[in-house]
C-alpha cells in the first residue's frame, strides 16, 4: 500500500494485540480496508505508530508494524510523537479491551482506559494541541474516571468517540425508534459475562431510548436482582413481560429443546425460560425522566441481543434484533470503524460520548447494587443530559 | 434440521413474528412422510400434537381417511430424504410425483386448495411445466420455491420495481443441483422487478474451475459487481493466517475457492445475469446489480440465520412460513410461481451444461413472462 500524504495520521494505544483481540478486529480494518457499503474500502488514514501494554506470546504488534511500516514506541507519550518531541498524529485511537488485567470487588476488569486516556491528555497539554481520540468500549470502570475523561475532552475541544459496535451494527428489522417519540418503557435482552457483555447490552438499550421525547437526562437510580428474584420482579410488573415477548421473538438462538431436535419454541409463554436460564440478572434502570428500562441477562436461554420497546401512541411493541454477525469476519467492527473513520475525517464525533459516559455509570452503579445485596441505588452522579443525533447511526447502507 | 422439519414445527409450535410468539391461525391436521428413518421427528410431533394424524398416503392424508379432499391448503416438502441421484448427479426428490398425487385426490373431489411446493418443481423440465399448467388449469394457487427471496437482507432493500438493470450477479456458496437453486432465487426475485418485467432466458452456460477464472479474468461478469457482492458477505474466509477480515487477492481466491462454479445467462431482454458458487470462500448468498442512474453497484446480501453455526433456529424459513399462510387464507400466492417455474429450468439447464463440458445451452424452453408484485415480499418487520 501507498501511503498517500494527505491521508491522516492515527497512533493507536491498546492493551495487546492478539488475533481476535479488539485491537485486531479495529486495527487492522485501517490496514488492509474493510467492507463499505458494498465496497472494500481503504480507509483514507493510516497507523503510524502503536503503544501495546502487554505481549502475550501470540502478540502480532512487531509482525504488523514491520508489514504496514510502522513503529511500536514502549510509552504512549513516543507513540503519540512519533519518537519525536511534539505530538505527530491527528487522532489516537485507545482499545483497552482484552489482556490480562485484574477484577475488583464488583468483578469489574481494571482495564487502563483511564490512565491510557490521560497520558495522551498530558501530551497533548504539554504540546498545546489536541486530536480526536477514539475510546473502544465504556470509557472506565470508574464513574468519576470516565467522567473527567469527558470533562478532559471538554475542556480542550477535541473530540471523542467511544462505545460498543452494538448501536450501530445492523438490526434486524432495520428499525429506529422515532426522534422524540414517548417511550413508555423498554427491554433489552442479553448474554454472557459480566462486566464486558453487560455492558454491550446496555449501550445498545441506550443507544435506543436516548431518543426519547426530551433527549436524555440522566438516570435517578439503578438496582440489579438475581435469580428468583428477576423473574418475580416479572410477575410483580418490575418489567415488562409483553416486551420480554417481543425481544425474545427477535431471537434467532433459542436452547435448550431447539438444540436439541431444531423445534421452534415460546420460550416465555412454555416457561422453558425460567428452566434455561439459570442465573438471571436484571439491570433495572429508573431514569430521570420517569422511564423504566430493563436489561435482562439470560444466559442459557439465547445467544443474541435484542430489544423491545412501548411506545406511547404505537399498537404493539417495537423490536428488533442487534445484529452480530458471525466470527471470524464479525462484521460487526467494520460497522464501527466507519464511525471512527468518520470522527477522524470529519473531526466530529459522529455520537455524543456521553451516551458511553451513562452507561459507564449505570454498568458501575448497577454492580455495586449486586455487591450491596442488590440494593436499589440512588444515582445523582448520573444526571448526563445530552441529545441523540437526529439521523440514525446504524448499518443500514 | 430438514426443511420439512422447519416448515412443519413453524405451523405447530409458532414463530416468532412481528414482535410476538405467531400461532397460524389454522391447524395442520394430517401428514405424509414418504420416507421415515432413525432419526425422525414425525412421531414425536404427531404425539405432541394429536391433531395432527400421520397417514401411510397423500391421497389419506388429504382426504384424512374419508372420500373427498378434506383440507384447505396442502404443504409439498421434497428436499432432504435418501433419493437416488442421475448420471447428471440431480437428486431425483418425488416433487411432480407427490404433486400428481395431490392433484389426483383434487381432480376425484371436484375441489382444489392453494399448494406450496418447497424449493424447486422438479429436476426434470417437462415435468416442472406440467405441474405449473396443471395448477394453472385447475385454477388453485401455487407457490414454491427458496426462502433467500424472502428473508432479511443486510441492507434492508430491494430493487427499486421498473429500475433499468444493465447486469446482476449473485455469489452464493453450496453443491450443484442444491445451494445453485436458492442463488438462482436470489437473483431472480431481484431482477424480476426490472423495467418491463421478467421475459425469461435465452441460453445458458456454465462455468467451472479454470474456465471459471478465465471468464473472470476476461470480465465475462461485471468485476465490480463480484468485489461488490462479496463485500456484503459475513463469512469471506480470511485468506491469511492472523487476519479475521482481508479481501483476498486473485490467486488467494483461487485457493480458497477450489472449485469455483458459474451459470452465466442471458434475458429476452438482453439483461445478463450470472449465479456463482465459490465454496471455500464465502458461505452465505450476496447479490450485486448495475442499475441505471446509479454509479455504484447495488448490493445487499440476503440473510440467512443458519444453524448450527450461527443460529440455532432456522428463522429464514418464518417469512416462508407466513407466505404459506397468507396464500393459505387468501387463495392467492404472495409471489409468482413463474419465478421458480424459471429458476427450475435454470438449475435444470446450469446441470447440463456442466454434464455437457460446460457447453452453451439455448432454452427456447424458458420464455417465461411474468411480473412480480410492485410490493416487496422479503422479511422487514
Amino acid at each position: 500500500m501507498t501511503p498517500d500524504c494527505h491521508s491522516r495520521r492515527i497512533a493507536v494505544i491498546a492493551t495487546v494485540y492478539r488475533y481476535q483481540s479488539h485491537a485486531q478486529h479495529f486495527i487492522d480494518r485501517f490496514l488492509v480496508g474493510y467492507p463499505r457499503a458494498g465496497r472494500w474500502h481503504r480507509p483514507p488514514a493510516r497507523i503510524v505508530s502503536l503503544y501495546v501494554d502487554q505481549k502475550p506470546a501470540e502478540d502480532q504488534s512487531a509482525d504488523r508494524a514491520r508489514e504496514f511500516g510502522f513503529a511500536v514506541y514502549p510509552t504512549i507519550a513516543g507513540a503519540l510523537r512519533c519518537g519525536g518531541d511534539q505530538l505527530a498524529v491527528d487522532a489516537v485511537i485507545i482499545i483497552a479491551e482484552h489482556g490480562d488485567y485484574p477484577r475488583n470487588e464488583k468483578g469489574q476488569i481494571l482495564y487502563p482506559r483511564y490512565e491510557f486516556f490521560m497520558e495522551c491528555v498530558e501530551v497533548f497539554e504539554a504540546d498545546g494541541r489536541s486530536v480526536p481520540i477514539f475510546n473502544d468500549k465504556h470509557l472506565s470502570y470508574s464513574f468519576s474516571n470516565a467522567r473527567e475523561m469527558v470533562d478532559c475532552a471538554r475542556r480542550l475541544k477535541f473530540p471523542l468517540l467511544a462505545g460498543s459496535s452494538l448501536p450501530v451494527t445492523w438490526r434486524l428489522p432495520d428499525i429506529e425508534l422515532p426522534l422524540a417519540c414517548e417511550v413508555e418503557s423498554a427491554l433489552m435482552i442479553g448474554v454472557g459475562p459480566s462486566d464486558p457483555m453487560d455492558y454491550h447490552a446496555l449501550e445498545a438499550m441506550q443507544c435506543m431510548v436516548e431518543r426519547r421525547r426530551g433527549g436524555e437526562t440522566g438516570v435517578s437510580a439503578v438496582q440489579l436482582i438475581e435469580g428468583e428474584a428477576v423473574w418475580e420482579g416479572g410477575a410483580r410488573g418490575r418489567w415488562s413481560e409483553e416486551l420480554l415477548e417481543a425481544a425474545l421473538s427477535r431471537s434467532d438462538t433459542p436452547r435448550g429443546l431447539t438444540e436439541t431436535d431444531g423445534r421452534v419454541q415460546n420460550l416465555l409463554g412454555s416457561g422453558e425460560l425460567f428452566r434455561l436460564a439459570r442465573n438471571p440478572a436484571a439491570y433495572l434502570v429508573e431514569y430521570s425522566d420517569g422511564l423504566r428500562a430493563t436489561l435482562l441477562m439470560i444466559d442459557g436461554a439465547v445467544k443474541d441481543y435484542c430489544f423491545a420497546a412501548r411506545l406511547k401512541g404505537v399498537s404493539g411493541p417495537l423490536s428488533t434484533q442487534f445484529f452480530l454477525p458471525p466470527g471470524p469476519n464479525v462484521s460487526y467492527s467494520a460497522c464501527l470503524v466507519a464511525q471512527i473513520e468518520s470522527m477522524i475525517t470529519l473531526g466530529r464525533a459522529p455520537y455524543p460520548a456521553d451516551r458511553t459516559l451513562l452507561v459507564s455509570g449505570i454498568l458501575e452503579s448497577c454492580l455495586t447494587s449486586r455487591l450491596q445485596n442488590h440494593q436499589r441505588l440512588e444515582t445523582p452522579h448520573l444526571r448526563v443530559k445530552y441529545q441523540a443525533p437526529a439521523q440514525s447511526q446504524h448499518a443500514r447502507n | 434440521m430438514s426443511h420439512a422439519q422447519h416448515i412443519v414445527d413453524r405451523f405447530l409450535d409458532g414463530y416468532g413474528w412481528n414482535g410476538g410468539h405467531h400461532y397460524p391461525p389454522m391447524d395442520l391436521v394430517s401428514l405424509y412422510v414418504d420416507q421415515v428413518r432413525e432419526d425422525d421427528l414425525s412421531a414425536e410431533r404427531a404425539r405432541r400434537f394429536p391433531s395432527m394424524k400421520v397417514f401411510p398416503t397423500v391421497a389419506e392424508a388429504l382426504t384424512q381417511g374419508g372420500s373427498g379432499l378434506a383440507v384447505d391448503g396442502v404443504l409439498l416438502i421434497a428436499e432432504h430424504g435418501d433419493y437416488p441421484k442421475n448420471d447428471k448427479g440431480q437428486t431425483l426428490y418425488p416433487r411432480c410425483e407427490l404433486f400428481e398425487q395431490i392433484v389426483a385426490v383434487f381432480r376425484s373431489s371436484g375441489r382444489s386448495v392453494p399448494v406450496f411446493n418447497d424449493k424447486h418443481l422438479s429436476w426434470n423440465w417437462a415435468r416442472a411445466r406440467r405441474m405449473y399448467d396443471t395448477s394453472r388449469e385447475m385454477g388453485f394457487a401455487f407457490m414454491a420455491g427458496s426462502s433467500l427471496p424472502v428473508t432479511w437482507r443486510t441492507p434492508s432493500l430491494d430493487l427499486p420495481f421498473g429500475a433499468r438493470l444493465r447486469e446482476a450477479l449473485c455469489i452464493g456458496y453450496g453443491g450443484v443441483d442444491s445451494y445453485d437453486f436458492h442463488a438462482l432465487e436470489t437473483l431472480q426475485c431481484m431482477v424480476e422487478r426490472r423495467c418491463g418485467g421478467e421475459k425469461g432466458v435465452r441460453w445458458l452456460q456454465a462455468y467451472r474451475g479454470d474456465a471459471f477464472w478465465e471468464a473472470h479474468a476476461r470480465g465475462l461478469w461485471s468485476p465490480e459487481l463480484f468485489e461488490a457482492a462479496l463485500c456484503r458477505s459475513h463469512t469471506l474466509t480470511p485468506s491469511r493466517p492472523g487476519f479475521n477480515h482481508i479481501f483476498p487477492s486473485l490467486d488467494e481466491m483461487k485457493v480458497l475457492a477450489a472449485d469455483p462454479v458459474a451459470y452465466h445467462y442471458e434475458h429476452l431482454d438482453g439483461l445478463a445475469s450470472t449465479m456463482i458458487l465459490l465454496n471455500g470462500l464465502v458461505q452465505d448468498f450476496n447479490f450485486a446489480a448495475w442499475v441505471e442512474g446509479r454509479e455504484e453497484p447495488l448490493s445487499t446480501q440476503m440473510y440467512l440465520p443458519m444453524p448450527p453455526g450461527r443460529t440455532t433456529l432456522a428463522n429464514f424459513f418464518s417469512p416462508q412460513v407466513n407466505h404459506i399462510e397468507r396464500m393459505f387464507l387468501s387463495g392467492r400466492a404472495s409471489y409468482p410461481v413463474e419465478r421458480t417455474l424459471l429458476t427450475t429450468g435454470l438449475v435444470e439447464a446450469g446441470v447440463e451444461s456442466l454434464f455437457q463440458d460446460q457447453a452453451l445451452q439455448v432454452t427456447p424452453h424458458l420464455e417465461i413472462c411474468y411480473r412480480p408484485p410492485a410490493a416487496s415480499t422479503f422479511w422487514r418487520t
